[in-house]
């Protein structure tokens, strides 16, 4: 193996942002063959080395060998000849042009007369999908399908470029556990073809089973390499995180005070349907304040559109049953009065629902507070500014300045922005719905101890999570939704999570109970 | 305390390292960049005016107030596109919104007999509601706004020709019957040793307090926030609908204002005036930098592109070129201007 040269040899590469050097002389190779993982926390450097490798970013130090020559790569166009191709994190397809229209945008096969042949391209497409393995129309819209088939088909599409390295960032964040070990099966025909796959998760099984070689990241510099089949799950993350994992849980409660939310019969009775949506139809539930309650459920279980109403958004005030906050009934009519309740929200899609991307981390965090700490409708700056200072600081985001575009921060450290700004709303009663997905290890850990910090101090919180490990871990009691109705409740310490993975699925594991696609794993229903 | 200081400092960028030195300059100028547009035409026009004996007649100081003045209404109107613009949002309404206020403000003055402060008042409150309906339209019941404001067009027009009876209404000064206050005929004039035109003052006026204002109110947090992501904005306790309908309504005043200053100039309210202004409006805004995605932009900007339009404008009617080569010229530097800036660092 020593003799031929890797398929891809990158020396010595490093890349500066502005004050923050997110690469420093990292060396990376993939050999034909080869499941070369890359582990790291958000932020480590992992995207901005594989942005150097796909030739999105062109202004690096260090070098790139190509099967031993040197190339320099002058944009993604340049790379993907090379047989380079990247299959992001975030979904690039065109919502509204079939599956077909989307796999060869750009590139589609001319007909004698000219035009394009949508035959040939149906054809291809229905064979990509089938080596993916799922059953689709290929002229079927990409916006009705599931957000994990959408990354099938964002899969398939990367394969139809017969890419010799091909790089995956996050490929499974939205599969179930059938599709995952579909494209396992996938990416060993890749191998076997003599291709080299980069494979970039937060997932430590799925690590262990598809991978030969894992590289660790961390700030910018490689900091440990494993055999990927003999790693242990903690190994790597404390190579990931730079100290033992031993408190990854909160491990002190808040002392549980007085009550205050009591849900009784909450059922959702929208005027107009809304489809694809699973509306309460009676949960019952209670939150005292220095108390974390679960809500464990399927995707489709209620679970997202349980805080939805609760905070007023969606389709406020049309339901029915009860619900309390410190003892008194309350109808939020829209986000801005459920905040002026004391409740406060931190979203399941950060990007989409969370931030102002290209606002500074100041404008992002401060947003909810600047009318509160405002005199005469004008801003106070210093007050201002003091307090997302200090939210950014408790939070330990990782930025350059309070003027940097949020959109620029890691995944983990957006996620804390977002929770900093709740946090400064001092609410009685904190909703998280998936406060932890598509964040890693190290900043999953911060989030916990900050659950834990909010608690004591007498936060009532409320969290919706798809990760069973979580609700476990975290949670003093949970609550399980089935259908949108809450039908068990773990109490304190009795949870584990083989019993609750059984009660969200039905009892006695029933997975008929389960919509299609969704199967049990350690991590229940991704979520859209 | 100490780190939040050094966040501060360095968000102000002093610590930066000297590394970076050459990029601040670069992303210093594309700050300017709104800027970069105009000096560029400035020059242009210096270049190309023509000459009375050693003077450059473009650089006199009264055409260069009259270049201010030419642009006074295209610009307050172009001040309020750009906080509807901000939310992402479009005003096509603002021409005709125009057109109703000039009509209004000579009948009432001509035909009601009324004074100008309460006309004044009373055809600024008429731009008001108009532009506040169109948001409660858009806002409330989720229609775009460029198809509510298109309506709004229409309505604004019809209303004009019913309250003007279909044609001009002739503003003639006096203390008689159908004559209207001598005094509304200081929008005509000059002050400052008769240099400074009203127009033009007010412009300056209405752009000074609108940057400011979006520079120090909350209610500019808000703004930048829906137009940057609703969702999100919304979700942080933001009142959305609320920031929608008062951007219309500040549109709908800015454009009333706008026609009350053409009134007075042109001593007369057509119900045809300002005919296609909302598209020279929304030429200045998208000029000046501000992204019709909405989210960022700068009334600072929408003044830049406003005087861009205008010195142009005056340097091929100073040259004496003909009309239609005229439209020709304005429609490239429009575009050339606006792929300017396209031309931002990449994040």
């Amino acid at each position: 193996m020593g003799s031929t040269p890797p398929l891809v040899a990158m020396t010595g590469i490093g890349k500066r942002y502005g004050g923050v050097q997110a690469c420093r002389d990292v060396d990376f190779a993939v050999r034909s063959g080869e499941v070369h993982a890359l582990l790291g926390e958000n932020g480590a450097g992992k995207s901005t080395l594989m942005r150097v490798l796909s030739g999105d970013i062109t202004d690096y130090e260090g070098s790139i060998e190509i099967d031993g020559a040197p190339v320099r790569f002058r944009g993604p166009a340049d790379a993907q000849r090379a047989g380079i191709a990247m299959i992001p994190q975030e979904l690039d397809l065109v919502p509204a042009l079939s599956v077909a229209d989307n796999i060869f945008l750009g590139r589609e096969p001319r007909s004698r007369w000219g035009g394009v042949d949508r035959r040939r391209m149906e054809r291809e497409t229905g064979r990509l999908l089938r080596q993916v393995g799922i059953r689709l129309d290929p002229r079927q819209p990409v916006e009705e399908l599931r957000t994990g088939e959408q990354q099938l088909v964002t899969i398939g599409k990367a394969l139809s470029l017969d890419a010799r390295v091909l790089i995956m960032d996050e490929p499974t964040s939205a599969l179930s556990a059938a599709e995952v070990q579909r494209l396992f099966q996938v990416i060993a025909e890749l191998r076997a073809a003599g291709a080299g796959v980069v494979y970039i998760s937060h997932r430590m099984e799925e690590i262990g089973a598809v991978a030969d070689r894992a590289t660790v990241l961390r700030n910018g510099r490689v900091v440990a390499e494993f055999a990927a089949r003999s790693m242990t799950a903690s190994q790597a993350a404390e190579a990931m995180v730079g100290r033992p994992l031993s408190a990854m849980f909160r491990t002190t409660s808040g002392e549980p005070g007085e009550e205050v939310l009591r849900v009784r019969e909450l059922a959702v009775r929208p005027r107009r349907p809304r489809p694809g949506r699973r509306e309460p139809a009676g949960i019952t539930l209670s939150v005292r304040r220095g108390e974390i309650v679960g809500v464990a459920g399927l995707l489709g279980s209620g679970r997202t559109e349980l805080l939805e109403t609760l905070y007023g958004a969606g389709t406020p005030g049309q339901w029915t049953g009860e619900v309390l906050l410190r003892g008194r009934p309350v109808r939020p009519r829209g986000p801005r009065h459920a905040v002026r309740l004391g409740l406060a929200f931190v979203p399941e899609d950060r990007r989409i629902s969370g931030l102002v991307l290209e606002h500074s981390v100041l404008a992002n965090t401060a947003l909810s507070i600047v009318d509160r700490i405002a005199r005469f409708g004008l801003l106070r700056r210093r007050t201002e500014t003091d307090a997302a200072a200090d939210a950014v600081r408790r939070l330990r985001v990782k930025l350059a300045g309070l003027g940097q575009p949020v959109g620029t921060l890691s995944g983990g450290n957006q996620q804390k922005v977002v929770f900093g700004r709740m946090l400064l709303l001092r609410p009685d009663l904190l909703l998280l719905d998936d406060p932890t997905r598509g964040v890693d290890v190290g900043a999953k850990a911060e989030i916990y101890r900050l659950l834990g910090e909010v608690a004591r101090e007498g936060v009532g919180i409320l969290l919706a999570s798809s990760e069973l490990d979580e609700l476990v871990g975290v949670c003093d009691r949970v609550i399980v939704l089935r259908d949108g109705r809450s039908v068990r409740e773990f109490g304190t310490g009795e949870a584990r999570a083989a019993e609750l993975l059984a009660a969200v699925m039905g009892d006695g594991g029933e997975a008929g109970a389960a919509p299609p696609g969704e199967r049990p794993a350690s991590r229940v229903g991704g979520g859209t | 305390m100490t780190q939040r200081e050094t966040i501060q400092r360095e968000s102000d960028g002093a610590a930066a390292p000297p590394a970076e030195r050459r990029l601040d300059v670069v992303s210093v100028l594309f700050r300017f960049q709104s800027m970069l547009g105009l000096v560029a035409v400035f020059i242009a026009a210096v270049l190309f005016s023509p000459h009375r004996g050693a003077q450059i007649l473009f650089l006199t100081s009264e055409n260069l107030f009259n270049v201010v003045r030419a642009v006074a209404e295209i610009g307050i109107i172009a001040v309020g596109m750009t906080f509807v613009i901000l939310i992402g949002g479009i005003d096509l309404s603002v021409g005709a919104v125009l057109g109703l206020a000039a009509v209004g403000s000579a009948v009432l003055m001509v035909e009601n007999g009324m004074g100008v402060v309460p006309t004044v008042l009373l055809v600024l409150l008429i731009g008001l509601v108009f532009g506040l309906l169109q948001g409660i339209a858009s806002a409330r019941f989720g229609i775009q706004s460029f198809i509510v404001t298109l309506a709004g067009l229409q309505v604004a027009r019809g209303l004009a020709r019913i309250w003007s009876g279909g044609q001009g209404v002739a503003i003639a000064y006096g203390d008689g019957p159908g004559e209207a206050p001598v005094a509304f005929s200081l929008l005509g004039e000059r002050t400052f040793n008769g240099l400074v035109p009203i127009p033009a003052l007010i412009f300056v006026v209405v752009a000074a307090a609108a940057i400011a204002f979006l520079r120090v109110s909350v209610f500019a947090r808000h703004l930048y926030a829906v137009g940057g992501n609703q969702k999100a904005a919304r979700l942080s306790g933001v009142p959305v609908n609320r920031v929608k309908i008062a951007v219309f309504g500040i549109s709908g005043a800015l454009a009333a204002l706008a026609g009350i200053v053409h009134a007075g100039q042109l001593n007369q309210g057509s119900p045809n005036d300002g005919a296609g202004y909302e598209l020279d409006a929304i030429a200045a805004v998208v000029i000046g930098g501000t992204s019709l995605a909405g989210g960022r932009g700068s009334v600072v900007g929408t003044v830049a592109g406003a005087l861009l339009l205008g010195v142009l404008n005056n340097v091929l009617a100073l040259n004496n070129i003909d009309a239609n080569i005229q439209l020709l010229i304005k429609g490239l530097v429009i575009v050339a201007a606006a792929g300017l800036q396209r031309l931002r660092p990449a994040l």
